[in-house]
């Protein structure tokens, strides 16, 4: 029992690490990406093929995950960002079909449908981190290293320079803000913390394929930082906690998997509905004045 | 005296209780296993068979006696061809059910939980995925033959009986379809054909008209469907839509109910398995699940019926104890078990023999035109 | 080039249903600058209807595809109506209804997944998937009748809003809501009218590949989203740029796949797009527009 607690806590931290990187585009930016499980994705094939084909451990994996996340991010949000949030949306809804036919058809390099097994356990000085309780550990340091970077990054001019942004555009360009500029540094690092997730996720379930990075993942992951609320960053962290405990809680009730797998998504969607009717002033935070 | 007998009433019920809920000592308590099937999704039709099988065996064991006593219980877990679940599926039955054994199909799914097999010390089981790499791999068993067999097989009868000269190729994009493709393109060719083209398709799409529209283009003699599946009589229908009129070839595993009933089917080329569709065991199993069985309903019932021997075995070598390297132990000492097919005896590299035979789909039945002998 | 031809018609006979699911979303997006990705939804919900009204109540085809269409236009009112109005009312802002319109789009997919399991469903069409030659190309009656609907839809669009009272009123609001209303136009009816509109005008597309190759849960997703990208690349508020975008996508997917392999051809649309949106963001017919503009 305490092995699948393990596993739970392992996979709420990882989960935390993603609506956390997110929040910083559609919390703190206005940025609506739907490419969040490509960049997952992302991260977690290049941590996994540095490890089974450069021999890299998952320390390095770690980097190349990073830098593989937000050269991707950097891809799509040059041309997107000089136009409207919409196109963003679409945009980003490209990334994520892209990255993930990649994953699919470039079997050469990522072994496709069949995905890539036997990737190793993180290594600390020496020592393998493959007990369960262990790697919670791992896990949840970086949760609270990505809340640190975020929760800096938030409170800082630059941090102030985002939501004058996402308070009113048009007002933060006329000022002389870079506003495009900032917007891809976000997204790039957002994208870079999203990658590092799927390095870990790489480096502990031992097994990836593209399955696990698809668009229903990317809707989950904005449903997680939209019912965890933004303005805090605890919100997300209590989202992943809270929307991991779903379909656990179903498996309980023994309902056939077949029907508990979409029941966790109708319980998601109705969520997101009532949700936004009753904060329809949404994630963003504050009212806007006179819409 | 009332003082003394609701005490000793209130005794015993703590003491009843405490019993029931400490745990299940070694009386009675089920073994179970673990059974990682295609219970919905493309291969669904595969995994009613897969499931029946394995049940029917299940409650035969347990008429009889159970295994040394004790029940079998067969734990059900879906993959629905995703091997990542498959993965979530096998670390709940090793980490929380604590199986020794586990039954497992589908090429994909099995090759990614072989490690976590091989970690714990847990065999596997597979009843269906063919994939030449399900080959000599610790802790996983096959009692099916791997595919560079069959199609050798259906390879050289297309090129040597059929005379067909030229090939192309629809390829499902997971391991098991390029694997039977890659040993196809050999077979044939060393057979004297040639593979003109090949086109890669997914699994659970509906829509194949651009590839096939591509190997239409090629010519050929015939159209080789490397692929398993509801997508087969898809392929095969929309191939006839598109006009292609080249006779359509594929192995047994495209042997589903979908492409015995599709029009498109008709008069394609395949190589079966043994299976007798008139044994009792195929009566059986229609009057149970009002569906007629196919050969993957005896290949479960088979590895069920393999594992309780195997664990018999185990269990008296290690004073009732039962372990999945037990189990393996078990397995390489017997090696030769009678199942309903045949003799089954596993080879050095962890697969299985068996006889084929070749034939042509006609009005959703396979007339058998030749028989091939396992090679031992 | 036989093979060429091949793939043309096909691309065709998929732009076909591309065009009727961008013209009902871009009418759609273009009057009420919702990005409705729940459009997906009710395409699909038509679908389902239509196999359920044909399958369950005995109705012959064409009186399925009529029902359909009929449920589709209600499910669109009924979610202006009951989800986004409401929404606009209490001040929500533009990211909100997008928010709730993914909501809507989950919880309606997955409930048809439960209901119907799944799995591709197909409707019976009897003598309409009959293949037909024309020269070395191979199409289904059906193909053909695709092909049909969407230029009947097109045109009837067109006609509907340029010369129809309610038409005029929809193009009104579409190009300056502010105007349209000192000018006494309601706002709310003509938006669901429009979405009436727009949702009956896609329905045909889901219904026919529910014909075709079967109606299943979850493509609806993916056909929105291509809509959206077929309406931007046509030029937000243009109705014939929407028909030439969903063509234009449709013939590179299908055509894309004579020199490169099939497996990329969903990578076809979205490089092509990103592409257009650093070259050209206003799309083929559509206003200029400025960076910020949302």
């Amino acid at each position: 029992m305490t092995a699948y607690l393990a596993h739970f806590l392992v996979m709420v931290a990882i989960y935390a690490i993603l609506a956390l990187s997110l929040n910083l585009l559609i919390g703190y930016s206005g940025i609506f990406s739907l490419a969040h499980a490509a960049i997952y994705g992302i991260g977690a094939y290049a941590s996994a093929l540095a490890a089974l084909k450069l021999g890299l451990g998952f320390w390095g994996g770690l980097v190349v995950a990073a830098g593989a996340g937000a050269f991707a991010s950097a891809l799509v949000a040059i041309p997107s960002l000089r136009v409207a949030g919409d196109y963003y949306v679409v945009a980003s809804f490209g990334l994520q079909v892209v990255v993930l036919a990649v994953f699919m058809n470039w079997t050469d390099l990522t072994n496709g449908h069949a995905g890539l097994p036997g990737i190793p356990r993180p290594k600390l000085f020496g020592w393998v981190i493959d007990q369960p309780f262990e790697y919670v550990f791992l896990a949840v340091a970086f949760a609270v290293l990505t809340w640190a970077v975020c929760w800096r990054l938030t409170n800082s001019a630059f941090g102030r320079v985002l939501q004058a942004i996402r308070d009113d555009e048009i007002a933060a360009q006329a000022m002389g803000k870079n506003v495009v500029l900032v917007k891809i540094v976000i997204a790039c690092i957002s994208s870079a913390l999203g990658a590092m997730a799927g390095s870990l996720y790489a480096h502990y379930i031992t097994y990836i394929n593209p399955s696990s990075f698809s668009l229903h993942e990317s809707i989950f992951i904005a449903t997680l930082v939209i019912l965890g609320g933004s303005e805090r960053l605890a919100g997300p962290i209590v989202g992943a906690f809270l929307l991991l405990a779903i379909p656990e809680v179903l498996k309980f009730m023994a309902i056939p998997d077949t029907v508990a797998a979409p029941m966790r998504q109708i319980i998601y969607g109705a969520l997101l509905i009532v949700f936004m009717l009753v904060r329809p002033e949404g994630i963003l935070g504050r009212a806007r004045h006179g819409r | 005296m009332r003082i003394v007998l609701s005490s000793l009433f209130t005794l015993t019920l703590l003491a009843g209780m405490t019993t029931a809920a400490a745990p299940a000592a070694a009386q009675g308590n089920p073994i179970k296993i673990g059974a990682i099937l295609p219970l919905t999704g493309s291969g669904a039709s595969y995994g009613v068979w897969m499931k029946g099988g394995a049940e029917m065996a299940a409650e035969e064991i347990n008429a009889a006696g159970g295994i040394a006593g004790r029940k079998l219980e067969v734990i059900y877990e879906d993959h629905a061809a995703d091997a990542s679940k498959a993965v979530n599926a096998m670390r709940r039955l090793v980490e929380v059910e604590k199986v020794p054994f586990s039954l497992t199909s589908y090429s994909s799914p099995t090759l990614a939980i072989q490690p976590i097999a091989v970690q714990n010390k847990v065999v596997i089981m597979n009843g269906g995925g063919q994939s030449d790499n399900l080959a000599n791999k610790d802790y996983l068993y096959n009692n099916i033959p791997v595919v560079s067999n069959e199609v050798g097989v259906i390879a050289e009868w297309l090129a040597k009986d059929k005379k067909l000269g030229s090939a192309v190729l629809i390829v499902a994009n997971d391991e098991a379809g390029r694997n039977a493709a890659k040993t196809f393109r050999e077979k044939f060719g060393a057979a004297g054909g040639k593979v003109l083209a090949e086109e890669q398709v997914a699994l659970d799409a509906t829509d194949y008209r651009a590839q096939l529209a591509k190997v239409k283009a090629r010519g050929g003699d015939l159209l080789f469907i490397s692929s398993y599946g509801r997508n087969v009589s898809i392929i095969a229908d929309q191939a006839r839509e598109l006009g292609i009129t080249i006779p359509t070839a594929g192995t047994s595993w495209v042997l589903v109910p979908e492409t015995m009933k599709s029009k498109g089917a008709e008069g394609m080329l395949v190589t079966k398995l043994p299976f007798d569709p008139n044994s009792a065991f195929a009566k059986k199993f229609k009057d149970k699940y009002k569906t007629d069985a196919g050969f993957f309903a005896v290949q479960y019932y088979s590895a069920t019926m393999i594992f309780a021997k195997a664990a018999q075995e185990a269990m008296k070598k290690n004073a009732g104890a039962l372990t999945g390297e037990g189990v393996k132990n078990a397995i390489e000492a017997i090696r030769s078990f009678d199942t309903l097919s045949g003799k089954l005896v596993f080879q050095a590299n962890h697969g299985a023999v068996m006889d084929i035979e070749a034939g042509t789909l006609k009005g959703g039945k396979v007339e058998v035109e030749k028989l091939i002998k396992a090679a031992p | 080039m036989d093979l060429f031809l091949q793939l043309a018609a096909t691309g065709l006979v998929v732009g076909s249903l591309y065009a009727l699911c961008a013209l009902g979303w871009g009418l759609i997006y273009g009057t009420t600058l919702h990005f409705h990705v729940a459009h997906g939804a009710v395409f699909t919900l038509a679908a389902y209807f239509a196999y359920a009204a044909q399958k369950f109540l005995g109705l012959p085809l064409a009186l399925a595809v009529v029902a359909g269409v009929f449920a589709a236009a209600l499910s669109g009112m009924l979610i202006d109506f009951l989800i986004y109005q409401p929404l606009e009312r209490r001040g929500a802002i533009r990211t909100t209804l997008f928010i709730a319109s993914l909501g809507l789009l989950t919880l309606i997919e997955n409930l048809l997944a439960i209901i119907f399991t799944p799995d591709p469903l197909r409707m019976e069409v009897g003598w309409l998937a009959d293949s037909v030659q024309l020269g070395p190309v191979f199409l289904t009656r059906l193909h053909l009748v695709s092909m049909a609907t969407a230029i009947l839809g097109f045109v009837a669009l067109m006609a509907f809003l340029k010369y129809s009272l309610w038409g005029q009123a929809i193009r009104a609001v579409s190009s300056s809501p502010e105007m349209a209303r000192t000018v006494g136009i309601d706002l709310r009816r003509v938006h669901l009218l429009t979405y009436a509109v727009g949702s009956a005008i896609s329905a045909p597309a889901g219904i026919l590949v529910a014909m075709d190759v079967g109606v299943e849960p979850y493509r609806g997703t993916t056909f929105v989203l291509l809509a959206s990208v077929a309406v931007i690349m046509g030029g937000i508020g243009s109705i014939p740029g929407a028909l030439l975008g969903a063509l234009f996508l449709a013939l590179l997917e299908n055509i894309g796949v004579w020199k490169i392999p099939s497996e990329w051809q969903s990578t076809i649309s979205f490089g092509v797009f990103l592409m257009f949106i650093v070259v050209r963001p206003r799309g083929f017919f559509g206003r200029k527009i400025q960076s910020a503009e949302i």
